[in-house]
């Protein structure tokens, strides 16, 4: 368990590392806490939108006659009247043919989902009776689901200037690759294809934005992860000055990446609201969620391995096709599942010849972009099941296979093929603590004896390296050169107690208790008396926000760096006071006293009134304002871990149970145990979805057939295993704080975790994976219980 | 996600009921627990132009024994059904099929009546109303009639209730042999992707006199495998008599795709299922 001790403060130390309890839970648990669709605005005014009912069409015509003439009604927008601009790229990518998505359709249609038009009316029941009634007459064009279909000499094309549908291809390689396969003793090579599956935050995505034109202000609450991304966003493509625009973040039930993104929706309906100068409220449904929010993971994965004839891996070729759908967001978003895929597939392995091919399609579906673990889910998964696969027909046990390839703790910083710098972690350590933690030898008898019996039991392992906290760094290193940093503000008021301001944005990770936590420690005051504030771009300092497992190390490390400042502005006021030496003093327990006579000290009230009122003191320098400000853009570090899945299979009717998964974690110093195994468990439990029950399923016209949730099946309660986490605690080397960042390696490595584990159990039947998700039919199917596919008709 | 507008009736009785069914034409659907109805019409699959709440009728909801039967009033909520004693003691299978239908909330919602009217093939309350051959009472402008579940069940979502009429109640007859319910679903609480419910009646020497096998998500209605009855009455049921059951069940039964699972596996699921049930009923130790 995490030792608080040895956070480097005097006196700190008290609540680094210390299970605090949330400060956020009382009014999350309550219901007290207001999301965007507790707003309400005086005048406010409901918007849905007009969504395309074709994948690919022209759009010939829109007649908004007969939707005016309902009750409610106040306007209907289409692109013609609403003039933004798209929004562009954050940074020039080389090769990359991005086209980006209008806020509204313009000429055309791309996707079954995209807005084409904003509907407002007094209420969302109206709204809706009005958007049904908005004729839309399309011409349509040929469909392209699959990047298959897509790459096709004749296939339609989604963007005729670009003339082909191919957005990216490209090929890197490190290391002499063809030069290890000519010399292997074994070559394997397996195609897989991964299932698209979303994040399905339980809050969808919400906008509310008002223009009041005599204030000149513009206000935007959205259900974002990035406030003072999409402030500058907003001010770019409306276009707007970005000073009298403010965003706020109201409470988000969860993001996981999908809330990442600047949105079209988001655009439209700022941009309806300065064009009506009304307050406006678009609040997603689940089918909206479900069609237009971002979808991920789904790749086509062709992996070669070479080995040597002590199964030592010589080299490896990748070959990641994303499906990118039809649109890029902002975020190089048709780009980030095969890029990141393919450049962090290596992860533990310690790999010398490396060669990956990237291609990103565009295909008539919704477009992808981030879902925690962006890229790695699927990347993490083949990689797992192709070893496994390896392993077991080498006659090698997996774990002795991983443990033989894997970086060992005496090569750190390693420098992967993919030129990344690995900076610390003892991966084979985190292995082996999960191998015993599942009594790995003990569950092989225990498999044994049920096979006896008819039950079959599987096992699968999967360790990670997960890329975290990206600063600019970490991005460079990942192949995306965005410059990254963000800022936080600690402040000590006349009474004494302390606000933390940071551009970082929460979506329920804590950041309100772990924040607190740090600057608590640093400034040596009960944790009690700081407050953390957050997702409003008029209240703190300019940031990215919260993605990519950035908050910890960027969020926790500026606010260290700020305090530490803060601190020694209390020293110096103190010491001036108590007319001691700075030196001399130290910060416990809310008191700075002198070391040795607790007696001559000030407690922080004390401090911070002569910081503000004392003119002896305060004259004395502008700088003794308690006050700080700092920017971080850490250095790359890594965390490590490892996941484990024990399940029983019924290989008659392919049905999965899940036993249990163990996860071992290493995200360096661990500010709050509490925090970090909720991490894991959240993703978890969307691997155990994606592993075995969601899928984003098309038909070939393009149209969703998983559209709401009776076909689209997320996890209940009563799907997700116990889990046990256990921490390792290695500090990285570089960054404020020991922080590495953490959360996504649990949907990183679960996933190929259970896919393993349904393998094992089945390997009497010499089972081997070949569909994602396993459901029961493909389980079944595995274990050769059914015909071939389509076999009864 | 909201639905069309529509008139909304609150029903005090069943001849208001009646009534308003009357009144409202064939576009008024009738509003019990709205566990399938409300979020269908929030798709605005459904669109009626009115509907007619019933939770409210004092003498719908309620369990009552009526000679050799147990009488389950329309509007009884399935949880409370499911924690109904002598439901326990007389027909376990429907206490058991329950456990199966949504989760709590879904049942505490829920109603036992709604549910058959509802008449989605893949339910299970369905499947074992005709399992167990119970009676479905229903009134309207014409009168008073009683419907054998074999014969109410028309197709899928479709019954023989006519627009102006209205389901009172269910008679679940007492039936006290072997039985077995059994299901997949992707998740608990789903729909089926196939189920079966089955009823036997067994002489002291273990053969089979009496055999119903009804399956639900393989056909428009709750399927009665005649087939492999045909297979198990008359014989003692043995893992071999079982096997050839589901060999039979699988050659018979022709269900069809869908994202969930295709015919291919719902076939050979149905069959493996059967084969348990048979084994499972015959294995357990007689209720009651």
């Amino acid at each position: 368990m995490t030792e608080s001790g040895g956070f480097p403060y005097p006196g700190g130390g008290r609540f680094v590392g210390a299970r605090v309890k949330r400060a956020e839970d009382p009014r999350l648990l309550t219901g007290e806490a207001r999301y965007a669709a507790d707003i309400q605005l005086p005048g406010m005014l409901a918007v849905a939108f007009v969504r395309a009912t074709e994948a690919h069409a022209r759009i010939e015509s829109i007649d908004v006659t007969e939707a005016l003439s309902l009750p409610g009604a106040v306007a209907v927008l289409t692109a013609a009247d609403l003039d933004v601009a798209p929004v562009p790229l954050p940074f020039e990518f080389d090769g990359l043919a991005a086209p980006p998505q209008p806020a509204l359709a313009r000429n055309k249609v791309r996707f079954l989902g995209e807005p084409v038009a904003v509907v407002v009316a007094e209420n969302r029941y109206q709204a809706e009776d009005i958007a049904d009634r908005v004729r839309v007459r399309y011409d349509r064009l040929g469909v392209v689901v699959s990047p298959e279909a897509a790459r096709a000499a004749d296939a339609p094309l989604l963007f005729e200037d670009l003339g082909t549908n191919v957005l990216f291809e490209r090929t890197e390689s490190a290391g002499d690759v063809e030069g290890a396969f000519a010399e292997a003793a074994h070559v394997f090579r397996k195609t897989f294809h991964t299932n698209r599956f979303v994040a399905c935050p339980m809050e969808g995505r919400g906008v509310v934005a008002h223009y009041e034109p005599r204030a000149d202000h513009l206000k935007v609450w959205s259900s974002t992860q990035t406030p003072f991304l999409l402030r500058t966003t907003l001010a770019a493509v409306l276009p707007y000055p970005e000073h009298r625009l403010q965003v706020i973040v109201p409470e988000v039930g969860g993001g996981f990446g999908a809330k990442m993104s600047t949105y079209p929706e988001e655009v439209a309906v700022a941009a309806a609201s300065l064009k009506l100068g009304r307050p406006l409220s678009w609040i997603e449904d689940r089918r909206e969620n479900l069609l237009a929010a971002n979808h991920a993971k789904e790749q086509q994965i062709t992996l070669e391995l070479a080995l040597d004839t002590e199964g030592q891996i010589l080299a490896l070729r990748a070959e990641h096709v994303g499906d990118a759908g039809a649109y890029n967001f902002n975020s190089t978003s048709c780009l980030i599942e095969p890029f990141i895929g393919a450049r962090n597939l290596p992860g533990v392995l310690r790999l010398r010849n490396y060669e990956w091919t990237v291609v990103s399609v565009a295909t008539n579906r919704s477009p992808v972009g981030a879902f925690r673990a962006v890229g790695s889910t699927p990347g993490s998964t083949t990689r797992d099941a192709f070893l496994d696969e390896i392993a077991r027909q080498l006659g090698i046990d997996v774990v002795k296979f991983f443990r033989k390839n894997m970086i060992r703790a005496d090569e750190m910083p390693y420098h992967q093929a993919t030129g990344q710098v690995y900076d610390s972690g003892d991966y084979i350590g985190s292995l082996d603590q999960a191998v015993e933690l599942v009594d790995y030898a003990g569950f092989r008898r225990r498999q044994e004896e049920a096979r006896s019996e008819g039950r079959y039991l599987g096992i699968g392992f999967s360790p990670f390296v997960e890329a975290t906290g990206w600063g600019s760094e970490i991005a460079k290193s990942q192949g995306l050169p965005f410059s990254s940093h963000d800022n936080a503000s600690v402040s000590v008021d006349p009474s004494g107690m302390v606000t933390v301001a940071t551009s970082m944005a929460s979506q329920g990770q804590g950041h309100e208790t772990s924040f607190a936590q740090v600057a608590a420690d640093v400034l040596g005051v009960d944790v009690a008396t700081v407050r953390v504030t957050q997702g409003d771009t008029d209240v703190s300092p300019y940031g990215m926000g919260t993605f990519a497992s950035r908050s910890a190390i960027i969020g926790g490390g500026s606010v260290l760096l700020a305090a530490e400042e803060v601190r020694k502005k209390v020293l110096a006021i103190a010491a001036k006071t108590l007319e001691a030496s700075a030196e001399d003093l130290e910060i416990a327990d809310g008191r700075v006293a002198v070391k040795g006579a607790p007696q001559r000290g000030l407690s922080y009230p004390e401090v911070a009134a002569i910081a503000h009122w004392d003119l002896g003191v305060r004259s004395d320098d502008d700088g003794h304002r308690l006050a700080a400000t700092r920017f971080y853009d850490p250095p790359a570090t890594f965390s490590n871990g490892c996941f484990v899945a024990l399940v029983e299979v019924d290989p008659e009717l392919g049905t999965v149970k899940l036993e249990k998964i163990v996860g071992v974690e290493d995200c360096g110093r661990v500010i709050n145990p509490m925090i970090v195994e909720g991490q894991s468990h959240g993703a978890v439990a969307q691997a155990v979805g994606g592993a075995l029950l969601e899928h984003m399923v098309y038909d070939e016209n393009g149209g969703l057939i998983t559209s709401t949730f009776m076909d689209y099946l997320l996890p209940t309660a009563l799907d997700v295993p116990p889990i046990e986490i256990a921490h390792m605690e290695t500090l990285a080397p570089h960054t404020a704080g020991g922080f590495k960042g953490m959360g996504e390696g649990g949907l990183m490595s679960a996933p190929g975790a259970i896919v393993c584990a349904v393998v094992d159990a089945l390997s009497p039947f010499g089972a081997v994976l070949e569909e994602l998700p396993l459901g029961p039919e493909q389980v079944a199917r595995m274990a050769g219980s059914l015909a071939t596919e389509g076999g009864h008709s | 996600m909201k639905p069309t507008p529509f008139e909304y009736h609150r029903a005090e009785t069943t001849e208001e009921a009646v009534r308003l069914l009357v009144e409202c034409g064939e576009e008024a659907k009738v509003l019990a627990g709205g566990q399938s109805l409300v979020p269908t019409m929030n798709l605005r699959l459904a669109q009626p132009s009115a509907l007619i709440d019933i939770a409210g009728i004092g003498g719908l909801a309620g369990i009552a024994r009526e000679g050799g039967s147990l009488r389950v009033g329309a509007t009884t909520r399935q949880s409370a059904v499911l924690a109904d004693p002598e439901i326990a003691v007389d027909a376990p299978m429907v206490a058991e099929a329950l456990r199966w239908v949504g989760h709590e909330a879904n049942r505490n919602r829920g109603t036992f009546g709604g549910s058959a009217a509802h008449a989605d093939p893949a339910a299970e309350i369905p499947a074992v109303l005709v399992a167990l051959g119970a009676d479905l009472e229903i009134t309207g402008p014409r009168g008073f009639r009683t419907v054998p579940a074999a014969d109410f069940f028309v197709s899928f979502f479709t019954t023989s209730i006519e627009p102006d009429e209205l389901l009172t109640a269910v008679r679940l007859p007492s039936r006290h042999g072997p039985w077995a319910f059994e299901e997949i679903a992707r998740r608990h609480g789903d729909f089926a992707l196939v189920g079966v419910a089955a009823a036997l009646v067994v002489d002291e020497q273990g053969i089979v006199g009496a055999c119903d096998l009804v399956l639900m998500g393989v056909d428009d209605v709750p399927w009665s495998a005649q087939a492999a009855q045909e297979v198990v009455v008359g014989n003692r049921v043995t893992p071999e008599l079982a096997r050839e059951a589901r060999a039979v069940i699988e050659s018979t039964v022709e269900p069809s795709s869908d994202v969930h699972a295709s015919s291919c596996y719902r076939s050979h699921a149905a069959g493996v299922l059967v084969e348990r049930a048979l084994l499972k009923a015959t294995g357990r130790k007689e209720q009651g």
